[in-house]
């Protein structure tokens, strides 16, 4: 394996809050030099040598909710698809959810998960790809999964996916037996009954346009549950793609109490609100739905002061039929593996955010809330890197994606930050054409 | 039987009014100029003899599209069509491929080919007829999309009342019932602000949304309280499954609470008028009694409107595609 030196660089690394122009040094897979002093690495023989003109390089990202597809539903993405559109994202390392066909309720099926890209070509092989194992027993929300066996076979927690566990003896027996292993619980925090045939946030907008709404008490309910239960159970409780101020709210005092609680949310629940499903487009029926606009301030709120310790894509790709549909007929979900990072560096632009806080927020903090050894630039880390010119801008166009799916919210959104290269392991998967 | 053509409609088949869009989708977005022509225009309509045959959309087809069951409105569509001149093809949906998994859009497709020049739909589902629109070059007419709108609905309740008292503005319009699953109160809440009338809402709770005073209406829980001073009480109907402890604890309750008798009925003005979109619960919503007293009730002026409130738009829609075919002949 060959050597790279980065050179003239800007280097922005979260755990040790460092940001330095210098130069970066990967052997074997691993970071093996950092300098803040241009030209004083000494580039090994045949190494490959990147100037990086000053531009940025950061932890490679570390998304941690991407619906996989595979198997089960390769017609929406395909691990060929899904890796090249990681990599064009910048993204070094993905968590997928376990509500695959079959279902990733057992260690065959988690492991073979993990080796998803095993059959690719080099170099995109080399992404990083995690599971979360299956919470309940084919994600019936009932019984519990073999969660030790799931453990043992690479699981980094355990979730049921879209739905929630709604069952609250379930919940606290999952809740329970995750935290003796270590493990977190990954909780879509929607009550399933208050929330059923909802198509939309519930709200004047829902009531105008004769949708059937979604309260924001479906994701308080839950959470506000969960948190009773993580107290009687210890362990560790995540709340994915929380979108609502009172969930954001009792996510603050959870913390403020010390109980192990985290949580993400994804990046149309910061930039959109529920005003854009007013022509009843497709493209924005997600879940949980587009909320007020209260609740988007909120969530911009929560990612300012470290309520919200991370953001991930939310990838749920859907193909054109599941969206060619009435509003309330189509399926939910967007294609967000290649928009993630410039749509996050929106927030740093527009002053909501320090540059240093939205990389945390998607490199850093998902890998430390999951254990997993990535997402930092120190010496002897895992070289997973992400070379970016922060300013170049770019229109979000669905047409473009390397995703099989190109639905996005952001359909023309002009954004600024676009990745140059991706490197996994000091391998590089993705160079810009 | 009257031979001579009517001097109006015969001498000026471009009298139709203009839509400011190629369809009809809903009452949200016209404005107060093109509603009051429709309705000029289907008064003189309404007006006609009864056995009058019109002209005015020879050549022009016009499909009918219900994805939901309907009897009187797709009636009132068919005939409107045939008595302006027009073809008229009612799709079958429950035995086409369209009940076999075929999307709307492919159905859309696949009938456009055909070339209608008007596509009427009804859909279980809101926004189900935009969506339409934008695959097909036909104009578009909903005819009601899930809890969104029913525009024609609305359009021949305000004929009705315009005929009846003759005038709007001003007038204080109680509609009852459930709100929350109504596309008839949203376009009527529409039409009837527009057209400057003052609109209470009469629900329980659990079949109204909160938000419904933002569109500018009273809310009352209430009926006693709500039918003080009204004018005119527009009844909706209140679906079976919505009676039996699920939105509401009982029909009987219901009817307790929120049927229309003659007693609630003495709370409003004297000679206050019932209207109703049907088809009626009698014994729910209102009193069988109450329902067949026609010097209160207009539900049967309501089903006659619609034809003439049908045949105008229609009309309108038509001479809106022959203007944009002028349009692309130059």
């Amino acid at each position: 394996m060959t050597a790279t030196l980065f050179q003239h660089v800007q280097i922005i690394d979260p755990a040790s809050n460092t940001n330095m122009v210098g130069e970066c040094l990967v052997e074997q897979g691993r970071i093996s030099q950092l300098s803040d002093q241009l030209g004083s690495i000494k580039a090994p023989k045949d190494a490959t040598i990147i100037n990086g003109n000053g531009k940025a390089l950061i932890p490679g990202l570390v998304d941690m909710r991407v619906q996989s597809c595979h198997p089960g539903a390769i017609h929406k993405e395909t691990p060929l698809t899904l890796a090249r559109a990681a990599a064009r994202g910048g993204i070094t390392s993905i968590v997928c959810l376990p509500n695959t066909n079959p279902v990733l309720d057992d260690p065959e099926m988690l492991k073979s998960q993990c080796q998803m890209l095993s059959g690719l070509s080099e170099p995109l092989k080399a992404l990083k790809v995690y599971a979360y194992g299956a919470a309940t027993s084919g994600l019936d929300g009932e019984s519990m999964a073999e969660l030790g066996l799931l453990t043992d076979a690479g699981a980094v927690g355990f979730t049921n996916a879209t739905h929630a566990i709604s069952n609250s003896l379930t919940m606290r027996r999952v809740l329970s037996y995750a935290a003796m292993l270590g493990q977190p619980v990954i909780q879509h925090a929607e009550d399933p009954i208050l929330a059923a045939n909802g198509e939309m946030h519930e709200g004047e907008h829902s009531m105008r346009l004769g949708l059937r709404g979604i309260p924001d008490a479906a994701e308080e309910i839950i959470i506000a549950r969960d948190l009773s239960l993580l107290q009687m159970t210890g362990g560790h409780y995540h709340v994915a793609h929380i979108s609502t101020a009172k969930g954001i709210a009792l996510i603050r005092g959870a913390k403020a109490e010390g109980l192990k609680v985290t949580c993400d949310t994804a990046p149309p629940y910061a930039l959109l609100n529920d005003i854009a499903v007013r022509d009843y487009d497709s493209r924005y029926r997600l879940s949980p739905p587009l909320r007020h606009e209260d609740d988007r301030l909120a969530v911009l709120d929560g990612l300012a002061d470290g309520t919200i310790d991370a953001v991930a894509s939310d990838h749920s790709p859907q193909d054109r039929d599941a969206k060619s549909l009435p509003f309330g007929l189509a399926e939910v979900g967007y294609s967000g593996l290649e928009t993630l990072l410039a749509l996050m560096l929106s927030l740093y632009h527009g002053g909501t955010l320090s540059l240093m806080q939205v990389v945390a927020l998607i490199s850093y903090h998902p890998a430390q809330i999951l254990g997993l050894n990535v997402g930092q630039i120190r010496l002897d880390a895992p070289a997973d890197l992400t070379l970016l010119d922060l300013n170049k801008s770019w229109q979000i166009r669905g047409e473009n994606f390397a995703s099989l799916s190109g639905t996005t919210p952001f359909e023309g959104t002009p954004v600024q930050g676009t990745v140059l290269g991706t490197w996994v392991d000091g391998i590089q998967i993705y160079e810009a054409g | 039987m009257n031979t001579s053509p009517s001097p109006y409609l015969a001498t000026d088949p471009m009298g139709a009014p203009a839509l400011p869009d190629r369809h009809l989708l809903g009452i949200e977005g016209l404005n107060r100029p093109t509603i009051t022509s429709l309705l000029e225009r289907a008064n003189q309509f309404a007006d006609l003899p009864a056995r009058e045959q019109l002209s005015h959309l020879k050549g022009i087809t016009v499909f009918t599209i219900f994805f939901e069951n309907s009897t009187r409105t797709r009636v009132s569509f068919d005939l409107a069509a045939r008595k302006m001149g027009a073809s008229v093809v009612n799709v079958p949906v429950a035995t086409s491929s369209i009940k076999k998994g075929e999307s709307l859009i492919d159905t859309a497709v696949t009938l456009n080919a055909m070339h209608p020049d008007i596509l009427v739909m009804r859909h279980q589902n809101s926004g189900a007829s935009l969506l339409l629109s934008k695959y097909v070059n036909a104009a578009v007419i909903n005819a009601g999309d899930g809890r969104h709108e029913h525009p024609t609905q609305a359009l021949l309740d305000a004929l009705t009342i315009q005929r009846r008292v003759g005038y709007i503005e001003g007038l204080n319009i109680a509609i009852c019932g459930d709100i929350a699953n109504s596309r008839v109160a949203r376009s009527n809440i529409h039409l009837l602000s527009i057209l400057g009338a003052n609109i209470r809402v009469i629900s329980p709770t659990t079949l109204v949304p909160k938000h419904i005073t933002e569109m500018g209406v009273a809310l009352y829980h209430d009926m006693e309280e709500g039918l003080q001073g009204t004018d005119i009480v527009m009844l909706l109907r209140l679906q079976q499954e919505r009676m039996q402890g699920a939105e509401t604890p009982s029909q009987r309750e219901y009817f307790h609470r929120y049927g229309l008798t003659r007693e609630k009925l003495s709370l409003a003005k004297p000679k206050a008028l019932i209207m109703h979109p049907g088809p009626m619960n009698r014994g729910v919503e209102i009193s069988s009694e109450l329902a067949d007293d026609l010097e209160r009730s207009l539900i049967t002026t309501q089903v006659e409107m619609g034809v003439a409130i049908r045949m105008a738009c229609l009309e309108a829609l038509a001479f809106g595609l022959t203007k944009s075919d002028q349009r692309n002949m130059k």
